[in-house]
């Protein structure tokens, strides 16, 4: 939880945290495999389903992977498409709609079992899994991948869940330990060649979804070259690495030692995958429509131009889906800089905010998002829509009850704060400026502040002292979790114990009692799942009560599949089609 | 460009004898700055170009309180779906004549005239300084030579290095929103012509300083000294008046630098503060949101008003120096 969105926005750019979308229902309900390409088809069902073998299944990227290393990347689109070649673990049930949010085994037998402490997690590996070269996958394999993500001098970009989870945080990585085979983390103990077990400092529910990360995915000591490795890395999926270029491209072709049978969750359709990097994105966006190229890998939606053409053309909008990205844009509403720490203040400015003139801003209802209510997006599991003010109902702003909370607040006439924003992204200058123009309809002045993005969570927004001294009532933000449910999305942003004074993401400073404490349940190891999905909703409605998060839009991408691709679905987690899965038919 | 070079019989040009020759006109002789404004006035480039400099610097000063408020969003004139204005060429219409602007439908006369303001008031200040500075250090160089030459030419010479792009953009990012007593627009227009002016200067320097270094050899500044005249007042009564001249064309050419200058800024995200319209930022917009393809008028119109505000001031400029100095034509 630690690096979440700060990380993925200061790194990533728009990788994750920026995309388009729009529409209106993501799946959940649909027919599970419907064969006919129309709109949004691929968010419910298959599209294309087919087991034709062979082809060429070619990826274009409009920049560069962080690193194609299982281990050392923070890119949503990369973590989608390392499935190709690295296991974790623990993986993404591969269907359509919202079970693509549920864990399911990966090189594991079956999900961890946790000890009655709470503190020890421990996984069964498949027998007879082989790496590309024919050698066995032992948990020797997954505790060194795990032990090699600690020294960040070598591996800078992966989250750092591990370090900050498991006892013995300051192991220092075995690239320091000179002799490869040290496996000197005590943390992670290997009781044989097919078990491993996890040892945490303190009980942790949702590790299996830390065991999803792909660092989880074997890696063979001898074979590890360190910051090299990530031009050829040792492959436990369906494909393995021919060539690859850095900045220039990656091919792929069938590894011979990868069973689907062990593998249920991959397929191997296609022949050789290609990935090209570094291609302009409006040319990614035409070579798409041409049929040139299959999936565009970011997975973030096409650009302003290509959009204008799908969406104005019937045929073409049949091949493309509007899929929601799992990440909310929204607005901390500060709760301790005046007059916003009275609750009826910041509930005037939910009340006053014109949500549709924020959902242009974003982009518009395709490629911006669906109007939020909640602060949890719908595809995260402990979503409950809810709607406290208005927002769906009165999308251009409720301003008799924005101005009867001014009245309670002892502010009827409006007040004058500061809104923080980062003046280096186009689409949140717009959202400002528009959130300034509908709050002066009931006398709310905002004064606007904009700061760099790469140093807005650690010295701007994210610092409380920053924020306090510069009256920065309100902050633009953007949020996605690493992991789909409540935990993964809300603790960050609202468990009262987050704050801290630089690199904060508690931006609206809420440190309510009654969520603190529905984080401590939710926590408790003694919870069963269902026990523990009840509490999100909670959680999210307490947030809103006391409107310290102002959501704008659930983020939408309008994603365009070639139709020669086949059995295309929206992957729910990545919001972004499953990489893994796919195949090309020929003959189109 | 566009005169016949063929003289036709009936349209010769009054030659000088006829002036000469009308008589009871008594003969006058004429200044410099007679000569000069004659020179331009038959320059018809040049004066096109100070025309529409008048009319840009009048829009400046009384347009923005003839145009509707620039900040008036009037979202029921976008299409949702594409963000783009309804109806074609960006929204034109008779309520707004150059249309509006995709996403918040503000409309975009006000935006540009608005705009306008802005960048000459930056353009002007900037330049403004820079001449000050330049000049001052130019002469002071030029005139004294040895260790205070080296100095100045030196210190001219980092400026001139420097990674200014760069440095605008820490600086702007650095300084808060409120210093000195400033705060917000005010605060960044003063900072932006600061940085501007501050690291133009050289540029007039250099060429100041030259022409000093000419100057000082010439015979007036050695009758001045041999009547007793010390420094100051040889530099500023003596040598000042012989650099108006250099100093005016040098500063008309500046200022279009400057306009582009403190655009690349906006672009740049480090300029004017939102909602506050901005040229350089409605570019940046345009080009960094895709607007470009789904609606280019709002690409095309702030790029004409960079283009014939930069393009009138070049030419005007090109003018005042072939009319004040023949010999550099």
């Amino acid at each position: 939880m630690i690096a979440t969105c700060a990380a993925l926005l200061a790194g990533l750019g728009l990788a994750a945290c920026s995309s388009g979308g729009s529409s209106t229902s993501s799946g959940g309900s649909g027919s599970s495999t419907s064969g006919s390409a129309s709109f949004n088809a691929a968010l419910s069902g298959v599209v294309n389903p087919s087991t034709h073998k062979g082809g060429t299944l070619t990826f274009a990227e409009s920049s560069t992977p962080d690193s194609f290393d299982p281990g050392n990347t923070y890119y949503a689109w990369t973590w989608n498409i390392t499935r190709l070649w690295a296991t974790p673990l623990v993986t993404y049930e591969s269907c359509p709609g919202n079970c693509g949010l549920q864990l399911t085994p990966g090189i594991a037998t079956s999900l961890g079992v946790v000890s009655d402490n709470g503190l020890v997690w421990t996984y069964h590996l498949k027998q007879g899994l082989k790496f590309e070269d024919g050698t066995p996958v032992t948990s020797e394999d997954v505790k060194y991948a795990v032990e090699r993500t600690y020294d960040r001098s070598v591996l800078a970009n992966g989250p750092s869940y591990f370090p900050t989870l498991l006892a013995d945080p300051t192991y220092p990585g075995p690239y320091k330990d000179r002799s490869k085979n040290l496996m000197g983390l005590t943390s992670v103990t290997t009781p044989d060649a097919y078990t491993i077990q996890f040892h945490l400092q303190h009980p942790f529910p949702d590790f299996n979804y830390v065991a999803a990360i792909p660092q989880t995915a074997p890696v063979p000591p001898d074979k590890d070259t360190g910051s090299n490795y990530q031009l050829h890395p040792v492959s436990t999926g369906p494909y393995m690495f021919q060539s690859y270029q850095l900045n220039k491209g990656a091919a792929l072709v069938d590894n011979p030692n990868w069973t689907q049978n062990e593998d249920p969750q991959a397929k191997q359709l296609a022949s050789k995958v290609v990935i090209d990097l570094n291609v302009n994105a409006d040319d990614i966006d035409n070579r798409l429509l041409a049929g040139d190229i299959d999936i565009d890998a970011a997975g973030t939606g096409v650009q302003a131009a290509a959009r204008a053409k799908i969406l104005s053309s019937p045929s073409l909008m049949k091949q493309s889906d509007d899929a929601l990205s799992g990440f909310l844009w929204f607005a901390y509403l500060n709760t301790k800089v005046a007059p916003l720490n009275n609750a009826s203040c910041r509930q005037a400015i939910e009340y006053a905010a014109n949500k549709t003139d924020q959902q242009t801003a974003y982009g518009g209802p395709y490629a911006g998002g669906a109007i939020a209510s909640t602060v949890m997006p719908p595809n995260i599991i402990g979503h409950q829509n809810f709607d406290y003010y208005n927002a769906v109902s009165q999308p251009s702003g409720d301003l008799t009850a924005a101005k009867a909370a001014l009245k309670a607040c002892g502010q009827p006439n409006g007040f004058t704060t500061g809104l923080a924003y980062r003046s280096d992204r186009p689409k949140e200058v717009q959202a400002a400026q528009s959130l300034q123009a509908a709050l002066a309809r009931v006398g709310i002045t905002l004064q606007l502040h904009g700061y760099p993005s790469g140093t807005y969570y650690t010295d701007f927004a994210g610092s409380p002292n920053y924020v306090h001294q510069h009256d920065l009532g309100i902050d633009m933000g953007g949020w996605a979790a690493d992991w789909p449910d409540g935990y993964g999305f809300l603790d960050e942003i609202s468990n009262g114990n987050t704050i801290v004074p630089s690199g904060n993401t508690n931006i609206e400073e809420l440190n309510d009692p009654v969520v603190n404490n529905l984080f401590t349940q939710a926590t408790s190891p003694t919870l069963t799942a269902a026990q523990e999905q009840a509490i999100w909703p909670q959680i999210d409605q307490q947030i809103m009560k006391d409107a310290g998060i102002l959501p704008e839009v659930y983020a939408k991408s309008l994603l365009y599949r070639n139709p020669a691709v086949t059995n295309v679905y929206v992957q729910a987690y990545y919001g972004m089609y499953n990489y893994a899965v796919l195949g090309v038919s020929t003959g189109t | 460009m566009t005169v016949s070079v063929e003289p036709s019989p009936g349209q010769r040009e009054p030659a000088p004898e006829a002036v000469a020759a009308s008589p009871g006109v008594p003969i006058e002789g004429r200044s410099l700055g007679q000569i000069a404004w004659r020179r331009l006035r038959r320059d018809k480039v040049a004066m096109a170009g100070g025309i529409i400099i008048i009319l840009l610097i009048l829009v400046a000063i009384v347009g923005p309180y003839l145009v509707q408020n620039p900040n008036t969003y009037n979202s029921n004139l976008i299409n949702p779906t594409f963000s783009r204005p309804n109806g074609s060429w960006g929204g034109i219409s008779l309520a707004h004549p150059l249309g509006v602007e995709p996403v918040t439908g503000r409309d975009m006369l006000a935006r540009i005239v608005v705009g306008s303001r802005y960048s000459l008031l930056i353009g002007f200040l900037a330049t403004a300084l820079a001449v000050v500075i330049g000049v001052f250090f130019g002469i002071i160089a030029g005139y004294f030579g040895g260790w205070v030459d080296t100095l100045i030419a030196r210190a001219m010479d980092v400026f001139l290095a420097f990674p200014l792009l760069v440095f605008a953009i820490a600086i702007v990012g650095v300084v808060p929103n409120s210093a000195w007593g400033l705060s917000g627009n005010t605060l960044r227009v003063s900072l932006l012509v600061f940085i501007i002016g501050f690291f133009a200067w050289p540029y007039m320097g250099r060429i100041i300083r030259g022409q000093v270094i000419s100057l000082r050899e010439r015979e007036f500044v050695d009758a001045a000294r041999s009547i007793g005249a010390r420094g100051p007042y040889i530099l500023f009564r003596e040598l000042l008046p012989n650099l108006v001249a250099p100093i005016l064309v040098y500063s008309t050419l500046l200022i279009p630098t400057n306009i582009l200058f403190e655009a690349a800024l906006d672009y740049l995200g480090v300029g004017l503060i939102p909602p506050t319209p901005s040229w350089g930022q409605m570019l940046s917009n345009a080009v960094t949101n895709g607007f470009y393809y789904i609606d280019p008028m709002y690409m095309v119109i702030p790029g004409l008003a960079i283009f014939i505000t930069v393009m009138a001031f070049n030419l005007f400029g090109d003018g005042l120096r072939d009319a004040l100095d023949p010999r550099t034509r």
